[in-house]
């Protein structure tokens, strides 16, 4: 089989605006999922059983359940009652599911922070929010480093399943490409190379910040 | 403790305090008064209720029964509820420094920072007014050099010296120390033990709590000594740590001062 790029030249424009989709995606639903993470993880460890069961079990039903059928639900589901964009559909789905791995995480290393730390922030008179804002949280945010940037890393990757309800980001935008020259390969080869491209940036930026927040720990 | 001083307020004044975990009794109906500027040591085997009691004065231990005050305002008050209470025991923890056995630094933050966080956020200091207050006090427990490093590159006994200097930059009343020493190796007892005498010198009020009887029969102006959550005896250092009238309290300090040496 001879490979001839040509064609991804000529669909160029259409696979840049598809990683500019994939990127702002990216963008909005990894801000949205650590901060909504954070606060999943605070609102559940620090209020009552009312409050913090309902979390838990959001949690758990995002983690136990497929992407592609949550978004499905979003999509199909919600699309019986209300007409929402895809593009929204998919970053709420996107976005939901990573807050919960990402609430995961954080509720672990809240969890981790001694009582010593509150006590000690506490006996200066903080009291108990100001402690969890300058003391607890962010000690647990440095904690949470290492593998909140998995979890991004892997989100990453998953913006492509957002393809499947119609999102144009970058599988889709070459799935178009493809339908139309018919070299699938090509296509498949420099795609797979840009969400290559893609994480190694964002391994080094984890890295980075490990590195940056390691004296800090 | 008895010298009294009826026109003065005592510093902190402890009336019968019960308190206990389920069905455990650790603290039965304690006393204790200390006067402003005096400095008392309680001693005690673990599980006397030693720590509990200093604890208790914090608030960190609810007590179940009877009265603390500091500076004849009482600290727990269980006629307030919710934020009245959260904002009365902000308030009145602002003037009580605590230093705990395992220091507690906040390793997020440089050792200026851990000095001058309470500062900034509780009392609105500005940033360079905090400065020069937490260096004045890291100059005082002689870590003025390490205002940037972080807690992890410090050592044990500078780690202690620094929580010490954090909890003096809020310009407590009374200072409580919880085991200040207990984690420390021994070679870095004594800086600590230095920087407790140099605070001893220019009489703040201190209540610690301790398993250096050497230390404790040199700074003190009172020793208490504790067993089973009740005092068994106290009195001033002199007489205390040389001839105290309980065998209980002999027996603990001939094997305490033995193993100290």
């Amino acid at each position: 089989m001879e490979l001839d790029f040509s064609p991804v030249l000529t669909y160029l424009p259409t696979l840049i605006s598809g990683v500019g989709v994939t990127f702002v995606i990216a963008v909005v639903v990894g801000l949205f999922s650590v901060v909504g993470g954070l606060l999943v993880a605070v609102i559940s460890i620090y209020t009552n059983k009312v409050v913090s069961w309902p979390l838990r079990f959001f949690i758990w039903l995002f983690m136990t359940t497929p992407l592609l059928l949550q978004l499905y639900f979003l999509y199909f589901g919600l699309g019986e009652w209300i007409l929402i964009p895809a593009l929204v559909v998919g970053v709420l789905g996107l976005g939901f599911h990573y807050m919960a791995y990402n609430a995961d995480i954080f509720i672990a290393t809240i969890r981790s922070i001694t009582n010593g730390q509150y006590e000690a922030s506490r006996s200066l008179g903080f009291g108990h929010l100001r402690t969890l804002y300058y003391i607890i949280v962010p000690q647990a945010f440095i904690r949470s480093v290492p593998q909140i940037g998995n979890n991004l890393i892997l989100m990453v990757k998953d913006t492509s399943v957002l393809s499947a309800i119609g999102v144009a980001e970058l599988v889709y935008a070459s799935q178009y490409a493809i339908s139309v020259s018919f070299r699938p390969f090509e296509f498949f080869i420099v795609i797979a190379v840009i969400y290559y491209v893609i994480n190694l940036f964002m391994e080094f930026g984890q890295s980075r910040l490990e590195r940056l927040t390691a004296y800090r720990r | 403790m008895s010298t009294q001083n009826m026109t003065e307020t005592p510093m902190v004044e402890i009336k019968n305090v019960h308190k206990s975990f389920g069905d455990l009794k650790v603290l039965k109906g304690i006393d204790l008064t200390v006067d402003r500027g005096k400095i008392v040591s309680i001693i005690g085997s673990s599980g006397s209720g030693k720590s509990t009691l200093l604890r208790s004065v914090n608030h960190l231990e609810v007590i179940d029964e009877g009265t603390i005050l500091l500076d004849g305002v009482q600290v727990n008050r269980p006629d307030m509820k919710g934020l009245a209470f959260e904002r009365h025991i902000n308030h009145i923890r602002q003037n009580m420094g605590m230093v705990f056995q395992h220091f507690n630094l906040f390793p997020h933050l440089s050792t200026l920072d851990n000095v001058t966080l309470a500062p900034r956020k509780l009392k609105g200091m500005d940033r360079k007014t905090a400065r020069e207050l937490g260096m004045e006090y890291l100059e005082r427990v002689g870590l003025a050099a390490k205002a940037e490093v972080f807690p992890s590159h410090l050592s044990g006994g500078q780690k202690q010296r620094v929580a010490i200097a954090r909890a003096l930059a809020m310009q407590p009343k009374v200072m409580l120390f919880d085991e200040a020493t207990s984690a420390l190796d021994p070679e870095l007892v004594e800086e600590v033990n230095l920087v407790m005498r140099s605070l001893a010198k220019e009489h703040m009020t201190m209540l610690i709590v301790t398993h250096e009887m050497a230390f404790a029969r040199d700074v003190s102006d009172w020793a208490m000594f504790m067993d089973g959550g009740v005092v068994v005896e106290e009195g001033p250092p002199d007489k205390f740590f040389t001839n105290p009238d309980h065998e209980r309290t002999r027996s603990f300090l001939k094997k305490h001062l033995d193993s100290n040496h």
